[in-house]
């Protein structure tokens, strides 16, 4: 066993297939990891800039209710593993009590061109995607065949050696030889990524990375052996080169790109978003009808939402809607400076409305979003999803979507961001009931000192721990491995019954 | 020659390779035809009805009266969907389709809400339709530019890999070059019969298509469109003939077919798939961009600079006439100011993809994605080519406002303040229309230079190829 496993190992390791293997897999990867890691230190400059300017015009406001929290996403380190979602969805989002913030109402703080995105962006797994399956089937198109036309095969089945074990041999050493580029080129990643001041990977991280080597493995052993499979029915080398060829050319490079066109795409539910968004509108309409209520029978004469004060600075409310996200709030913005002397007597009133308004309004937000989450899964959500299971049907696709999932940058690991977006937008609530702030004089007029965002709550992301990662990607790892098996068996049923 | 030639059609059309790539070829195209199918027409709807709206927008103003068209301007500008959008789709979500019109300013009101500063409209230049709501998995089309440039050449190479030395293996081309056959006959006959056999099933594929393309009542496909699909489908011949005759050098330097198929593979995944992305990467690397914030925050200081300049005039209340005069230039020149702005974010960006696309040219397959984008009226320079004619139709609309207000004698003739320009309204028809034209000629000067540059890689690669089988000893 030992001695076929180091025949196969020497015929592969001094070919100029392996030679070149490994040369080009080194080349692109090192090559695009200088590009990623300045791509992803550009992108985080440009977060930690936004940050600060997001803290800069928070601390600005004068008052509470012209106050506008924003919380940025940082751009994940894996990134540049396999970027996925991380540069595509949104990555900033508004905190306020007024609305729960969900993925569909982030904005971008964009400081690249936008017209550079024509170009199609590349991260390490695609090398890996486009090229280790291509080495894998040139390692095994002639494994069978040419050992078949060469006449070797006949040999080595003369010596009492069973059939099981010569594929063993074949597939171990084979795999030993296209695990060395690849392990070379990801180690020579990661050093290149650890000298970059910018990314700090911790332990969790290497885990990471690690469950992207064993899915990457996986991956390229499925190659390995539809590539012996051809080979092993084939039994011409020239007929498996061009078979496998086409094998590549399609599960590579048309199945992705085609398989989306050609399923029709699912239509948004219409009258669900309709039916949704009336059910908002209702819950908006109510609050409207209180809020009104209120005033109208309040100690205060008039139903004038601002109490008629007249001040300097500036003062807004309307409600609003946006029937494609679902999106419906009421906003109201006060922001003075001062007021005249005969303002000071409505002053209690309008903070005690204040204080109802904002109860209200967190009731009214609350309400909507249990309405609004169905929805927006069901709209948005599950169509991507089905497409997601189209695109599975090909390893290219499994790899992909278990890189992603190891890596965080999936539409689940985004998607942390904003479960964590809506935990801080609770905590910030909370610090505003505990402090008052509803019913503070600063939430509408910043004249007798100005609103103090200093105690606010700090917003931290962590991303998820490796367990979530794994749980996420293991069940498309363990599909891959199901192909593999499968297709270790199948070649090994083709190969026993051979005539040789 | 034509010996050759037949003999190695007649090889391939009976290979397993031809079989499988008239089947590719055939399905991808009705795939690029249903689609297009599917969604041009809602294309074309959309569009239709912006172009209304902001039909009705013009049209109201004018009806209005003169001054209302002067300060608002006509309604926003939209591009032209192509109808050869199958050929390319040209980073279609990336680029906006709009023009917009900006609203005028206000700068000051008085407590009833009166304006009593404002301006006049701008155009501005939106970014891109940001995708950043799409959860779905990223979609890349299925268009011509997509089919010729990975698949086409991909088959071409497979068609070449063994041309001689699968002869060679075979001792065949000892055979064949003991006739008395001058050696660089073979290898065009060798070249003409790969490029032939090729071509076979994609002009069967590109018939198909055009032909559901062409019979389906939703699309219409003029004499211009015509012509542009046969621009394109000699660039497909030209961009194939550069593998073909890449895979004919390989061949005649290896002696192994293996491993010239292996070499093959690998020069296409560098120039082809990996070339194209990496070159952009770095090229935008170069020069960062600036960013939003800094574009709004350019405008604060303008505009004070601005009100600084006419204060006085403004605050004036000696002349009526001096007054009026000031505020139609403190609006024009806003107006102007605000554009020249909006302009020169975009010209920096525009250098900037220009650059990138001037790197990423080295890789075969952009620029034939380049060459298609142009002639099929889609992508980039489309783009700027829309904008230019916004640009131009922005200062015909001007002229055409100033030259009417001249002719009404009731108007003091000081455009775009209410008390100084006629009042009366226009009829609609007189108004300029804007419309989003191609052309042709144009076209192909943008494209000269990638032209050439696809020759010249054809050129040097089929005399490399040539010298290559020269020196070969069989």
């Amino acid at each position: 066993m030992m001695t076929l496993i180091r025949r196969e190992l020497l015929d592969n390791l001094m070919t100029f297939r392996f030679a070149a293997a490994t040369f080009i897999t080194l080349l692109l990867v090192v090559a695009n990891t200088f590009v990623l890691i300045t791509d992803y230190e550009r992108r985080l400059a440009s977060h930690n800039e936004a940050v600060k300017m997001h803290q800069r015009q928070l601390q600005e406001k004068i008052t509470y209710s012209a106050g506008e929290v924003r919380v940025d996403r940082p751009p994940n380190p894996l990134s540049i593993f396999n970027v996925g979602f991380d540069k595509r969805l949104g990555n900033e989002v508004r905190i306020s009590h007024r609305v729960v913030p969900s993925l569909w109402d982030a904005g971008m703080h964009g400081s690249d061109n936008p017209f550079m995105d024509m170009f199609a962006s590349m991260d390490i797994v695609f090398i890996f995607e486009v090229i280790l399956s291509l080495f894998a089937l040139i390692f095994a198109y002639n494994a069978f065949a040419g050992e078949y036309e060469s006449g070797t095969l006949r040999l080595v089945l003369t010596h009492p050696i069973g059939r099981g074990k010569i594929l063993v041999a074949k597939y171990m050493s084979a795999m030993l030889c296209l695990i060395v580029p690849l392990l070379i080129s990801l180690l020579l990643a990661i050093i290149l990524l650890t000298t970059s001041t910018a990314i700090s990977l911790n332990s969790d991280d290497f885990l990471r990375i690690g469950g992207i080597i064993l899915t990457s493995v996986a991956y390229l052993s499925v190659f390995y052996l539809i590539g012996l499979l051809i080979s092993a029915a084939t039994r011409r080398t020239s007929t498996a080169l061009m078979l496998s060829m086409f094998v590549w050319g399609f599960w590579v490079l048309v199945y992705p790109n085609v398989i989306l066109t050609v399923i029709p795409r699912l239509e948004s539910p219409e009258a669900l978003r309709a039916s949704a968004f009336n059910r908002i509108e209702n819950i908006w309409e109510t609050f409207d009808r209180e809020r009104k209520h209120y005033l109208a029978t309040d100690d205060f004469p008039g139903e004038d939402w601002g109490y008629d004060l007249r001040g300097w600075g500036s003062r807004g409310a309307n409600l609003m809607g946006n029937s494609q996200r679902l999106l419906y709030t009421y906003r109201s913005v006060m922001n003075f400076e001062g007021f005249g002397e005969k303002d000071e007597p409505k002053m209690p009133h309008a903070q005690k409305h204040f204080g109802f308004l904002g109860a209200l309004t967190i009731d009214a937000a609350d309400r909507t979003w249990l309405i609004r989450k169905p929805a927006l899964e069901e709209i948005f959500i599950q169509p991507a999803d089905m497409e997601r299971i189209w695109l599975k049907l090909s390893p290219v696709g499994l790899y992909d979507a278990a890189t992603q999932a190891w890596a965080g940058t999936d539409l689940l690991g985004v998607r942390d961001f904003f479960h964590a977006a809506r935990q801080y937008r609770q905590s910030v609530i909370n610090y505003f009931y505990d402090n008052k702030v509803f019913e503070s004089r600063q939430w509408f007029s910043g004249d007798k000192g100005a609103a103090d965002w200093s105690g606010l709550p700090q917003f931290v992301f962590q991303r998820d721990d490796i367990n979530t990662n794994a749980k996420r990607a293991l069940p498309d790892v363990c599909l891959l491995l199901m192909i593999n098996v499968v297709l270790f068996i199948v070649i090994f049923l083709i190969f026993v019954k051979t005539e040789v | 020659m034509w010996h050759i030639t037949k003999r190695e059609i007649y090889d391939n059309l009976n290979s397993l390779r031809f079989a499988l790539t008239t089947v590719l070829l055939l399905a991808l195209m009705v795939t690029n035809a249903v689609r297009h199918l599917r969604e041009h027409p809602k294309r074309v709807q959309r569009y239709r009805d912006a172009v209304t709206e902001s039909l009705n927008h013009l049209t109201d103003r004018a009806n209005d009266s003169l001054y209302t068209l002067a300060q608002y301007g006509p309604g926003n500008f939209y591009k032209k969907p192509s109808p050869l959008h199958f050929c390319a789709n040209g980073g279609e979500p990336v680029l906006p389709d709009v023009v917009e019109v900006d609203e005028p300013p206000v700068f000051m009101t008085d407590a009833e809400g009166n304006r009593l500063l404002e301006g006049i409209w701008s155009l501005s230049y939106p970014d891109a339709n940001l995708q950043n709501k799409d959860v779905g998995p990223n979609v890349s089309q299925v268009d011509w530019a997509f089919i010729i440039g990975y698949i086409l050449s991909l088959i071409a190479l497979w068609f070449t890999f063994d041309a001689f030395s699968g002869e060679r293996e075979h001792g065949t081309l000892r055979l064949m070059l003991a006739n008395s056959i001058p050696r660089h006959t073979v290898l065009i006959g060798k070249f003409l019969g790969a490029l032939l056999s090729i071509s076979i099933p994609f002009i069967l594929a590109v018939l198909v298509n055009v032909l559901l393309i062409s019979t389906a009542n939703t699309v219409h496909l003029t004499t211009d469109a015509w012509g542009r699909l046969g621009i394109i489908f000699c660039l497909a011949l030209l961009y194939t003939s550069l593998f073909v005759a890449l895979g004919l050098l390989v061949s005649a330097r290896v002696q192994q077919s293996a491993v010239s198929l292996m070499i093959l593979l690998l020069t296409w995944v560098t120039f082809v798939v990996f070339m194209p992305s990496t070159l952009a990467s770095i090229a935008s690397s170069f020069s960062p961009a600036t960013s939003f914030e800094e574009f709004w925050q350019q405008r604060h200081p303008s505009r004070k600079d601005l009100w600084d300049k006419y204060k006085a005039q403004l605050r004036s209340s000696e002349l009526a006439d001096r007054k009026l005069r000031a505020k139609s230039e403190f609006y024009t020149e806003n107006a102007e100011r605000e554009e020249r702005r909006q302009e020169a974010q975009l010209k920096y960006r525009t250098s900037q993809v220009h650059r990138a696309r001037a790197i990423t040219s080295i890789s075969p397959a952009t620029l034939l994605q380049h060459l298609i984008e142009g002639f099929a009226g889609t992508g980039f320079e489309r783009h700027l080519q829309f904008v230019d004619n916004t640009q131009r139709y922005a200062r015909q609309l001007r002229e055409f406002v100033a030259d009417t207000d001249r002719a009404d004698p009731e108007s003091l003739h000081i455009l775009g303040v209410r008390e100084g320009m006629s009042k009366k309204p226009i009829s609609p028809e007189s108004v300029p229309r804007f419309e989003d034209t191609l052309n042709l000629s144009k076209d192909f000067n943008t494209a000269a230079v990638e032209l050439l540059l696809l020759t010249l890689f054809v050129l040097v690669l089929l005399s490399g190829a040539y010298l290559a089988f020269v020196r070969v000893e069989v």
